[in-house]
């Protein structure tokens, strides 16, 4: 399998290489284009990054590996974070995360039967004046009730 | 709207946009800088506002730039670190939201002063969008020239790129910064040799936190003395303190250097609510050694911190109230240092690991005399002895919890 | 050249002098002053990783890694203060807990960093009572080399070596904190020249190869240095044999070729092509004399010679220049070369001398050379033209021939030399392996390999390298050192052997 980006993905990642002084530098903004396009970045984009950047593929698996925002594989359409770090846990996280998942079904992938939501826990989103939060594919939410959880949980529904 | 002027976070309408900045005085300053001081002085304007870096660590902003070597035909950059991943800190997050133009005029006037053509802006990434209104503030910047080629019309070129992280504590560490900057792992470097010296793409850098930098058209536009004023007397400014946990107004408070912790929690942020006393606060972000209730009355400054045995870090104030118990926040504390470990080096990578199992083990029921001892060998174990600052950073607050809840922490490890 | 400048700095009270860059661990070690260290290694930039080299430095608030710091003027150092005992042993207390005690079983064992440090600084009460982590134990990540990720402490020298030495980056590091782990890309295993260096450079038993695993104890190994012959860099080698026990009474193997150090020739390393002369030395040796009129007798190789000799004899003096040949080789020694000018340019006035040697390869443009013999310049060195025989010509004329070495069959067909050995009336192969040519014979003398003998080869770039015997030789095996002084003995020529050496 190979695999090539959009034309648009290409145009951007050309204009995110452009500034850098060494284009390698860019791997990390680059793999975030690959990763909205296709939702993870799988074996075959590493392949493409790699020959893009003049770098091996092992040094873009190093790189996926240890930051916890890449996915390897896909994940559902929708990205829940929940944050549980100290603050989030003070003002009721757990329970939170405890909800999330009973209402959602999810697996140990953290994925809903049906592939479209993916929850995560992570370590602080820094909007800890607003905990227990969580972000929903990039917005942040925050103070959360189990309510207000549930509205959201409503609205991607009705998004659908 | 004079006082939303000297402030980091102003209250006005649509705070963000360049106009309402320009209507607050902005880039007064730097056009100040560019057009009619010399660098050196601009060095030295800030040295004498006794700036302290606002990301942790404190040290003297002036005396950081003034470690890069002058002139040069090579590259240099300045590094913006808005890699705000310090648990109980939002205070990055804000100046990015609400005054992104305080900060690229604060790293032009460091950039004219240092010498640098090029900065890039390390933004967390779970702060994506965040990120998107810093870049539509640059491209206002720029379109007016206040950034890019020829700034204010002299020979002055700036240019800004902004750069995602992607999810990685460690990241925060300077020199970890660096290294992901330049597309690879955030394993910390050795120092030395410094980033002033050595840095990103092996050229003379300069690392700055976000609220540093966004004090700095302050310093230059109103002076040092002005500065120093405002805070301490060598601890120059207003600090931004963020105050999470059970407190009645969680929020950030922007309060002169030096302000009292329990003011701060108490009048500021309204004081835990109804029913729920202080059992501990966390002063200056997670890796900031707790407090009991009883060592809150302490100026909020770098100094006065470290003398209680603390530090003042990021100034991420997390009020721990009473009904928590400390093994709660404990297992937070030892799951998040592990689970952030870059696992570069060993003290770090298995201590923080081997906490986290015993802590885990303890909250399971199966805790044994020992263990609380043992917790503090190894952090001791860690202590000022790990690669970078994150040994310390994990190991203090894990120490400082048992030794000051050794009580309550007994009790859960007989159950 | 520039004079190097020395720095002047106390370690351990002791006065050090040390040239400027040098760091604090190199000076030390060469003060006699060892500090342990699993992931420092001379040849790459100080990572400082592994936190055990860690001492005191005057002035300094914190302890220090001694590899990464470099020498000062005036510097103090200590490096057995209590505080630096006690942060050695906390990071062998780290290591251990992470790292399985599977020692036994462990082809490390006895020459592990892991195990002599905790031996020498560890030795403390194991308290770790959580899980220790679990992780693939025999990964196959390429030339025969197995990764153990539950013995890897993540010093990586392995990943950095293939990304500074050989530049081929075949391992990284994946995942962080605990679950750290080195690996390689999918389906892209190792794939260098010079792989077998990480088994070297492992400080620990992550990285086996499947040569060496499981057939013995370290402890068992006598190691002793040579050059390597395999081509002609000359790489300074570590042959490592067992004689005897647990062996068998009289038996001897080499089970291990490693890279020895020479900073003049190959740094710290050697190619898998020359550790792969581990075979060379113990695999499809001739074993015995044998000649081809009774395969079965047994005989030694000076009653064999004494036939030899009486051939050469045979042929009148003046006639010998035509109908006597000789095909030497270019692994020979320098002092068996000059052993065989003197004996059959000189002393017999033979006209035919020849070399067969084997084909040149392709140089890797690291340290393997195209000439893969070792001693090239030597030949040139000793006053020979070497140049391959013309087989018809010397069917034509050639009465007794005596060929060193088994590479004819490099450059001719088997055919072709059976059809021009076949009208040579008497000809006699000294040989250390068996091969086709054997048959072909009329006596088959065994002989040493490089390892098996002492004396001198030039290499490439002119450097003339002494060794000496690097492992027992096999039972019954001769050297053409002995050989060409017995020859010449034995027909009455003075070719001043004992001024050769």
């Amino acid at each position: 399998m190979s695999y090539a980006p959009s034309a648009a993905a290409v145009k951007k990642i050309d204009g995110i290489i452009a500034p850098y002084p060494e284009k390698s530098a860019a791997l990390l903004p680059v793999l975030r284009v690959v990763q909205d396009e296709l939702g993870c970045v799988p074996p075959e984009a590493e392949t493409w990054v790699a020959a893009k950047l003049g770098i091996q593929p092992i040094r873009i698996r190093e790189v996926l590996s240890f930051y916890t925002m890449f996915r390897r594989r896909p994940a559902g359409k929708t990205i829940i974070q929940v944050c549980r770090n100290l603050s989030c846990t003070l003002a009721g996280a757990e329970d939170i995360i405890g909800f999330l998942k009973e209402r959602l079904h999810v697996g140990p992938d953290g994925t809903t039967p049906d592939g479209r939501i993916t929850l995560v826990t992570v370590e602080c989103l820094g909007h800890c004046d607003h905990s227990p939060c969580l972000q929903i594919d990039g917005i942040d939410h925050g103070p959360v009730t189990r309510d207000g959880v549930a509205a959201l949980l409503e609205e991607l529904r009705a998004h659908e | 709207m004079s006082e939303d002027a000297v402030r980091l976070i102003p209250a006005d309408e649509g705070s963000w946009r360049l106009e309402a900045y320009l209507r607050r005085g902005g880039y007064e300053a730097a056009r100040k800088a560019v057009m009619s001081m010399a660098p050196a002085d601009v060095i030295t304007e800030v040295r004498k506002a006794g700036l302290r870096g606002r990301g942790g660590a404190g040290f003297p902003a002036g005396l950081k730039w003034s470690f890069v070597p002058q002139g040069g035909a090579g590259p240099k950059y300045l590094c913006v670190n808005a890699d705000e991943g310090e648990p109980g800190t939002f205070k990055d997050r804000a100046i990015l939201v609400r005054n992104p133009h305080q900060l690229i005029e604060g790293m032009t006037i460091a950039a004219f002063g240092v010498g640098i053509r090029k900065a890039f802006i390390y933004v967390r990434g779970e702060y994506g969008r965040i990120a998107g209104r810093l870049r539509e503030a640059i491209a206002e910047a720029e379109d007016e020239g206040f950034l890019g080629g020829g700034i204010f019309g002299s020979g002055f070129d700036l240019e800004v790129i902004v750069h995602l992280g992607a999810g990685a504590y460690i990241c925060g560490e300077e020199t970890a910064l660096l290294e992901s900057i330049e597309g690879r792992r955030g394993q910390p470097r050795l120092k030395p040799p410094f980033p002033a010296v050595v840095g990103l793409f092996r050229a003379p850098t300069a690392i700055n936190n976000v609220e540093t930098l966004a004090n700095v058209p302050l310093i230059i536009g109103r002076g040092a003395d002005w500065f120093l004023g405002r805070g301490l007397p060598k601890d120059g400014g207003t600090r931004l303190f963020g105050v999470s946990g059970a407190v009645r107004r969680p929020g950030l408070y922007e309060l002169p250097m030096g302000t009292q912790l329990r003011t701060i929690i108490e009048i500021h942020a309204g004081g835990p609510p109804e029913g729920v006393a202080i059992k501990a606060v966390i002063p200056g972000g997670l890796s900031a050694p707790a407090l009991r209730p009883d060592e809150l009355d302490v100026t909020m400054d770098f100094d006065a911190l470290a003398r209680a045995g603390s530090m003042l870090g990021s100034a991420g104030i997390i009020v721990i109230g009473d009904k928590i118990p400390i093994l709660d926040v404990l297992k937070v504390m030892a799951r998040f240092y592990a689970h952030e470990s870059c696992g570069q080096c060993t003290p770090c990578r298995i201590g923080t690991s081997w906490i986290h199992k015993t802590v885990m083990r303890i909250g399971e029921g199966q805790g044994r005399a020992s263990d609380l001892d043992h917790i503090l060998r190894l952090a001791d174990g860690m202590k000022g002895r790990t690669l970078c600052p994150m040994g310390d950073a994990a190991a203090l607050p894990v120490q400082a919890l048992v030794t000051k809840f050794r009580d309550e922490l007994e009790k859960a490890v007989a159950r | 050249m520039s004079e190097v400048k020395m720095v002047g700095l106390t370690i351990d009270g002791r006065t050090v002098r040390a040239a400027e860059g040098t760091n604090v661990l190199q000076a030390a070690e060469q003060a006699g002053i060892s500090i342990p260290h699993f992931c420092y290694h001379p040849a790459f930039e100080a990572e400082g990783n592994c936190r055990l080299c860690l001492v005191e430095i005057e002035g300094l608030p914190k302890l220090d890694s001694a590899c990464s710091t470099v020498v000062r003027e005036g510097m103090i150092v200590r490096t057995s203060t209590a505080p630096v005992l006690e942060a050695r042993k906390d990071v062998l207390e780290f290591l251990l807990a992470e790292h399985p005690l599977d020692c036994p079983i462990c082809d490390k064992a006895g020459e592990c960093k892991l195990q002599d440090y905790y031996d020498r600084h560890g030795l403390f009460p194991g308290w770790f009572l959580e899980a220790k982590e679990k992780r693939q134990k025999k990964i196959s990540i390429g030339k025969g080399l197995l990764l153990d990720r539950e013995r890897c402490i993540l010093c990586t020298r392995c990943v950095r070596y293939l990304r500074k030495v050989t530049g081929t980056g075949e391992l990284g590091v994946f995942e962080r904190g605990v679950r750290a782990e080195v690996g390689t890309y999918d389906d892209a295993p190792i794939d260098n020249n010079y792989s077998g260096n990480l088994v070297d450079i492992c400080p620990v038993g992550a990285i086996t190869d499947t040569d060496f695993r499981f057939k013995t104890r370290a402890w068992f190994l006598e190691k002793r240095p040579t050059v390597c012959p395999r081509c002609s860099r000359g790489c300074a080698v570590i042959v490592e044999s067992v004689s005897g026990y647990p062996l068998e009474e009289g038996e001897r193997r080499v089970f291990r070729i490693r890279a020895g150090e020479n900073p003049a020739v190959n740094g710290y390393w050697i190619c898998d092509f020359g550790r792969a002369g581990r075979r060379d030395i113990d695999e499809g040796r001739q074993e015995r004399v044998i000649k081809s009129a009774s395969p079965e007798s047994e005989l030694s190789w000076q009653k064999a010679l004494a036939d030899v000799m009486a051939r050469i004899r045979s042929v009148p003096g003046p006639e010998r220049a035509a109908k006597v040949a000789v095909i030497l080789n270019s692994r020979m020694t320098r002092e068996e070369l000059t052993l065989a000018k003197r004996l059959f340019a000189e002393g017999l006035s033979l006209d035919k001398i020849f070399f067969a040697d084997p084909k040149p390869g392709a140089a890797d443009g690291f340290l393997l050379t195209e000439e893969r013999v070792p001693n090239a310049r030597g030949v040139l060195q000793a006053g020979f033209s070497p140049r391959l025989p013309d087989l018809d010509a010397l069917a034509a004329s050639v009465e007794v021939l005596l060929v060193f070495g088994s590479h004819l069959l490099d450059h001719f067909s088997e055919e072709a030399v059976s059809r021009a050995l076949a009208k040579i009336p008497s000809k006699f192969l000294f040989s250390a392996h068996t091969g086709p040519l054997d048959r072909l014979a009329e006596i088959v003398f065994p002989l040493a390999v490089s390892a098996e003998k002492s004396g001198t080869y030039i290499n490439i770039d002119g450097l003339r390298q002494s060794f000496g015997r690097a492992a027992e030789p096999a039972p019954g095996v001769v050297s053409e050192h002995e050989i060409l002084g017995c020859l010449a003995a034995g027909l009455g020529l003075n070719v001043g052997e004992h001024d050769v050496r």
